[in-house]
């Protein structure tokens, strides 16, 4: 799309439109209402015009124009429905649907196929071609990709979005005319990022995924809303879920709407990896150690187990005795609520999570400046994009692609800093190649260090390409810094001071799981309560929770591990995490530890504990989720799983078992309960206003004890940088939160942080139990990418 | 007079009935006829029982399409596809209906879904004798509506 303001009016079937100049036939007839079809034309790739769908009749013009080529004009008369176009569009039709074999029955496409629906639409339903149908076999391009080549319609979607979206270039044309056909790179199969963007985009059922696959129909399931739970982008995804023997199972994830932050975009986990979902290794019911044997149990007698000891724990040492490790992949919500369940009832700061970002730090740079924090949303549009660390390719696939979209769309400058050849490099204006120590020295080279230059030059990048990248930055306005755990602590501070002097910068820093954000927001640290608040200034939250909370700054995760293996640490409450898999901790190594852990499965830290809960996952529950730009999105439950509980629910019931009030933990049954409003006669329709008028408000009755909008409500009053729009958030938009600390952050240990090092074909414990995702890997295997990855 | 004037009426009125006795009956002889419907007569168009066909090879009609499902308005058919394999073929697309449930519970005969089917898998046989002591009994399975192999003569 053109940016220009300048309107130029025109008249399609007599009414008066108008449009900003360049933009095309096709878009401005769209967004007056006038729906004009097309296969070929997708908006945001290039242009094919090889359908000849769009046709329409322009006057003073010979012959009928394809709208998806023609940008409008001033005075423009342009007919889009009459009798010669429609007799056009059925000619193009009954040509398609000359060699289209005609088994929509089988289809997965069917039912949601456009060729399908233009047929009903212009009727070509009859077919004067004498002609047998050319006939080929069904292709499997990979694990995930199925080619029917007779449904092809040569649209081209595919090769283009292979190529201009995702920089892959793995789908082509062979042959020309009507031997044309697409192909795959390798000959027989795919060798790509397995992305399904093709699958997606593809206008008939000629691309069909193989995790889909003759599974159900489109109109067969429910779908739901929701975040994926893979990496820190937080792409919003669509789930299809259907009826199963033990709940509900999820068997499609794609993004059609374009609703979200993503787009239609979703990467291979967001599109099929969510097939760990209903893993047969899953855990359906609690287990407790007896006689050195994990055994299952029922869940009175697991609680109770707990509830004793932990009372026992808390009389005898007091807080010190018990240790908590949260999770990066839980909501807001759990994550907060577990944080102050270890405050104010275990009374202990012994808390922490798997860390793969400085996120206290960059809060506390941030300080008071809070608008400096970049949201996915600005890498759409922004000017220039300075990259340092991570890559994206791999880690964050969303903010690759938007990176990429802005650079070939908008012509925005992409300056990359890394110390390996990244695949983003084609798109950028310059490319620094710095040695891995070399980030620190870098930062200091921007502020105007010449010294260190001579240091960070090598083989890739020599000294007068460093000094032209850094003369070509300074003259950026509205740039984004972006980087990645190889920025921390006091690099991560001087960097932003040295973004701050100019203007318009902003910064994200990117961490690695679905809520590594919201885990770090939540306050999962040893010396941060939510929000990035100093243990100094615990009083709103001490006032809140009515108790007081305790002074000093607990164990680390690494401390807990090491104490628990010592045997100087009696309890250890350990909720979707492993752990123990990191720190290499064997079966018999903890020492008078009573370990509970909440898990999808028996991971190794669950494996060695005495009580495990089945937990549900982020597709089975609701709540909040902050990505790693603190974008906030909500989640909503789409999967079910019997047996499964959710992680709120879990901390919940253990509390009182323990002999705490609920109440004292979720602040339910506070809410306002008003007048419903009229629910009669012809202004029924208030009652649902008054209702959703009540959400947005937060003053709808919450009853439930198990009700994380009830948390939503505390962590809006407390947490700082949450004063967010809730209208926005459940109407299902991102909400930008702000998160900047209160000063000096508490000073993290850069040896507590641990990137995730997942590729696109892994995401830690999730990866291990999606068969999708290790059919892609075997099928890679050797390669290309490694698969070394950590366990959470 | 007027005695023999009634026994006359009654011979006459005997006279029929006696006539009918020796007539061959005009009912169906359920449920002690032969056949599998033991004496039921159907006129062709009778929706009874759903039959699901087999093609002139053997294999299942049905491609598990799911066009029944949406077309029926009681909601009762329930089905679980599944793909043909070389090693395992059902039916001759490529998939089939790994479950296909009818839940008479709910069924009202009303045949949308024999119209809908692109395959003419789904047919209503004679079938009806549909009672049961149980209504999960009701439910029916694939395997008690499928045509049964080879697939014999039709019976009318």
């Amino acid at each position: 799309m053109v940016e220009n303001t300048q309107l130029v009016s025109l008249t399609v079937d007599g009414k008066k439109i108008s449009a900003p100049a360049g933009t095309l036939l096709i878009d401005a007839c769209k967004a007056s209402g006038i729906e004009i079809p097309s296969f070929c034309y997708y908006p945001g790739l290039s242009l094919q015009a090889a359908c000849r769908m769009c046709v329409v009749r322009i006057d003073k013009m010979p012959k009928l124009q394809t709208a998806c080529t023609v940008p409008v004009a001033e005075g423009m008369v342009v007919t889009s429905e009459s009798d010669e176009v429609r007799q056009a569009r059925k000619a193009t039709i009954e040509i398609l649907l000359g060699n289209h074999p005609l088994d929509c029955p089988v289809c997965d496409a069917g039912g949601e196929c456009e060729l399908q629906d233009m047929t009903f639409t212009y009727g070509a339903a009859e077919s004067r071609f004498m002609e047998a149908k050319a006939h080929k076999e069904e292709q499997q391009w990979s694990p995930v990709v199925f080619f029917d080549r007779p449904r092809c319609i040569l649209c081209y979607r595919c090769v283009r979005v292979c190529g201009e979206v995702m920089d892959v270039w793995a789908l082509g044309v062979q042959n020309r005319g009507v031997n044309s056909v697409i192909a795959p790179n390798m000959g027989d199969h795919l060798e790509c990022e397995e992305c399904g963007q093709c699958i997606d985009i593809c206008p008939v059922g000629a691309l069909t995924s193989g995790a889909y696959r003759y599974k159900t129909r489109p109109w067969e399931m429910n779908h739901v809303g929701t975040v994926c739970t893979h990496c820190g982008d937080g792409c919003k995804t669509t789930l299809g879920v259907r009826r199963a023997d033990n709940g509900m199972e999820i068997v499609r994830g794609d993004n059609r709407d374009k609703s979200g932050i993503n787009g239609d975009f979703l990467c291979i986990k967001g599109r099929y990896a969510f097939d760990f979902q209903q893993h047969p290794d899953r855990l359906k019911q609690p287990l407790v150690r007896k006689d050195g044997k994990l055994k299952p149990a029922t869940w009175d007698e697991a609680f109770d187990t707990i509830a004793k000891r932990f009372n026992a724990i808390r009389e005898q040492h007091g807080g010190a005795g018990f240790g908590v490790i949260g999770s990066t992949r839980t909501t807001n919500e759990e994550n907060y609520l577990l944080q102050k369940f270890a405050r104010s009832v275990l009374g202990t700061n012994n808390i922490d999570h798997h860390r793969t970002a400085d996120y206290p730090a960059f809060a506390a740079a941030l300080a008071g400046k809070p608008e400096m924090a970049a949201s996915l949303r600005d890498f759409e549009k922004t000017p220039a994009i300075l990259l340092i660390g991570n890559d994206p390719t791999h880690q964050h696939p969303m903010l690759a692609t938007a990176i990429r979209n802005n650079v070939r769309l908008h012509g925005a400058k992409l300056f990359i800093v890394n110390h390996e050849g990244l695949k983003l490099r084609r798109q950028s204006k310059a490319y620094a190649h710095i040695p891995k120590d070399g980030y620190g020295k870098f930062i200091a080279f921007l502020g105007g260090d010449d010294a260190v230059a001579s240091a960070l030059a090598n083989g890739h990048t020599n000294r007068e390409q460093l000094m032209a990248m850094r003369e070509m930055l300074r003259g950026e306005h509205q740039l984004v810094i972006v980087f990645g755990a190889e920025v921390r602590g006091k690099d991560l501070e001087t960097l932003v001071k040295l973004g701050m002097s100019h203007t318009g910068v902003k910064f994200a820093c990117l961490g690695d799981y679905a809520n590594s954000r919201g885990a770090a927001d939540m306050g999962l640290y040893p010396d941060l309560l939510p929000g990035f608040t100093p243990l100094a200034d615990a009083g709103d939250f001490a006032a809140e929770y009515g108790a007081s909370l305790p002074k000093s700054a607990g164990m680390d995760l690494e401390k807990m591990v090491d104490a628990a293996k010592a045997g100087k640490l009696p309890a250890m409450f350990v909720v979707g995490a492993n752990p123990m898999a990191r720190y290499n901790v064997q079966l018999g190594e903890l020492k008078n530890c009573f370990l509970v852990v909440q898990d999808m499965f028996l991971t190794e830290t669950a494996a060695m504990a005495d009580v495990v809960l089945p937990a549900a996952n982020a597709y089975e529950k609701s709540g909040t989720m902050t990505n790693t730009y603190g974008d906030l999105q909500i989640v909503r439950p789409a999967g079910d799983f019997a047996g499964a509980k959710p992680d709120l629910e879990l901390i919940v019931r253990i509390a009182d078992r323990m002999g705490v009030a609920p109440q004292s933990l979720v602040p339910f049954g506070r809410g306002t309960r008003a007048d419903m409003g009229q629910s009669r006669g012809a202004q029924s329709g208030e009652a649902d206003r008054h209702a959703i008028w009540m959400v947005a408000q937060g003053i709808e009755p919450k009853v439930s004890p198990f009700d994380p909008q009830a948390l939503l409500d505390e962590i809006q009053r407390l947490v700082p940088g949450y004063g967010f729009s809730r209208l926005n958030l459940f109407a299902g938009n991102d909400v930008p939160t702000h998160t900047a600390g209160k000063g000096k952050g508490a000073h993290q240990d850069p040896e507590l942080i641990w990137p995730a090092n997942d590729t696109l074909f892994t995401s830690g414990t999730l990866g291990r139990y999606s068969n999708t995702l290790n059919s892609v890997v075997e099928a890679h295997e050797g390669k290309r990418y490694p698969t070394q990855v950590e366990t959470d | 007079m007027s005695v023999l004037k009634d026994i006359g009426a009654i011979a006459k009125g005997m006279s029929i009935t006696f006539g009918e006795m020796f007539q061959p009956t005009v009912v169906e002889n359920y449920p002690d006829g032969p056949g599998p419907f033991k004496g039921a007569k159907f006129q062709e168009r009778f929706r009874g029982l759903h039959v699901l066909q087999r093609d002139e090879n053997g294999l299942e009609k049905c491609v598990a399409c799911f066009l029944c499902a949406a077309a029926c308005p009681s909601n009762c058919i329930y089905i679980e596809a599944a793909e043909n394999t070389e090693e395992h073929r059902i039916s001759g697309a490529e998939r089939y209906a790994k479950v296909y449930n009818i839940d008479y519970n709910r069924c009202i005969f009303c045949g949308y879904c024999v119209e809908a089917c692109p395959t003419d898998a789904i047919t209503h046989g004679h079938g009806f004798e549909l009672a049961a002591f149980n209504a999960s009994n009701l439910v029916y399975r694939k395997e008690q509506l499928l045509m049964p192999t080879p697939a014999p003569q039709l019976q009318r």
